[in-house]
């Protein structure tokens, strides 16, 4: 699945999500800044990209093992970002108690849609537990 | 190094799971439907993970203050469930000038903790005493 994407899509940072957002994690970034972690609501409300179906997961077996923010420059309210995901890694490893996983590594780039500037890069580590002995 | 002080997070409520769910538009059925998260063999539904990182990162944003959070990594280690208390934890690992080095937790005082990681921050000029 290395390579696998979807298409482009476009996030807009709104100043009424980011309050609601805030609120709902505790953040104090709810103007000014954006919470940290903001990115994961473009994940579940936009993404183009379902990994556990591209990949035939089961989604009774998904576990969202990892996830990393790397940010170039802060998100502000207003921004307007087009962002896009690929397939980075996808691998089976052998779990600790027998049995295999397969982990799945996502990628997101978030690029400022006015300036072309990267703005902040989102990795998910996706585990799909069990499997064949 | 330095480790700040604990605030804690909870109890956490089944409203406080669906906020996230509305405010992230997360609808996956394990956190929100009782019914749904039982009949997968789990005794409940329990929260988001990225709840847990969101909170986690929010204690993280009110040590940084005015400074900037670079990155932010982390892994999610057990499940947290209604009724939880979550206690987070920030230590300092390196620096450079204003550019610190954290690793970063979130526990649960029941035990254990549901979420690990890593965070690189640019502390502004006040903060760097810290």
């Amino acid at each position: 699945m290395v390579g696998r994407g979807g298409p482009e899509y476009e996030f807009v940072v709104e100043a009424g999500k980011v309050r609601e957002f805030a609120t709902a994690v505790r953040s104090p970034r709810a103007g000014e800044q954006v919470p940290t972690t903001f990115p994961a609501y473009a994940a579940s409300a936009l993404e183009t990209f379902d990994v556990v179906e591209a990949a035939g997961l089961d989604i009774r077996r998904v576990l969202h093992g990892e996830q990393a923010y790397d940010y170039a420059r802060p998100l502000r309210v207003g921004n307007r970002l087009r962002c896009s995901s690929t397939v980075t890694s996808d691998e089976v490893k052998q779990g600790r108690r027998g049995g295999s996983m397969r982990v799945l590594t996502l990628a997101t780039e978030m690029v400022d849609a006015t300036t072309g500037e990267l703005v902040v890069t989102c990795r998910a580590r996706v585990i799909e537990t069990g499997g064949a002995q | 190094m330095s480790t700040s002080t604990p605030a804690s997070f909870g109890p956490l409520t089944r409203t406080d799971i669906v906020r996230y769910a509305g405010a992230s538009t997360d609808f996956n059925p394990m956190h929100h439907d009782d019914e749904f998260a039982r009949a997968t063999g789990m005794p409940s539904v329990f929260a988001h993970g990225m709840l847990s990182a969101g909170l986690l990162a929010s204690h993280l944003e009110a040590w940084v203050g005015d400074g900037r959070i670079l990155s932010f990594q982390v892994r999610f280690a057990a499940q947290v469930w209604p009724g939880d208390t979550l206690v987070p934890r920030l230590e300092v690992v390196d620096r450079d000038g204003p550019r610190t080095r954290l690793e970063i937790a979130l526990e649960r005082t029941e035990g254990g903790a549901a979420v690990t990681g890593t965070a690189l921050v640019e502390l502004d000029q006040k903060q760097e005493q810290q």
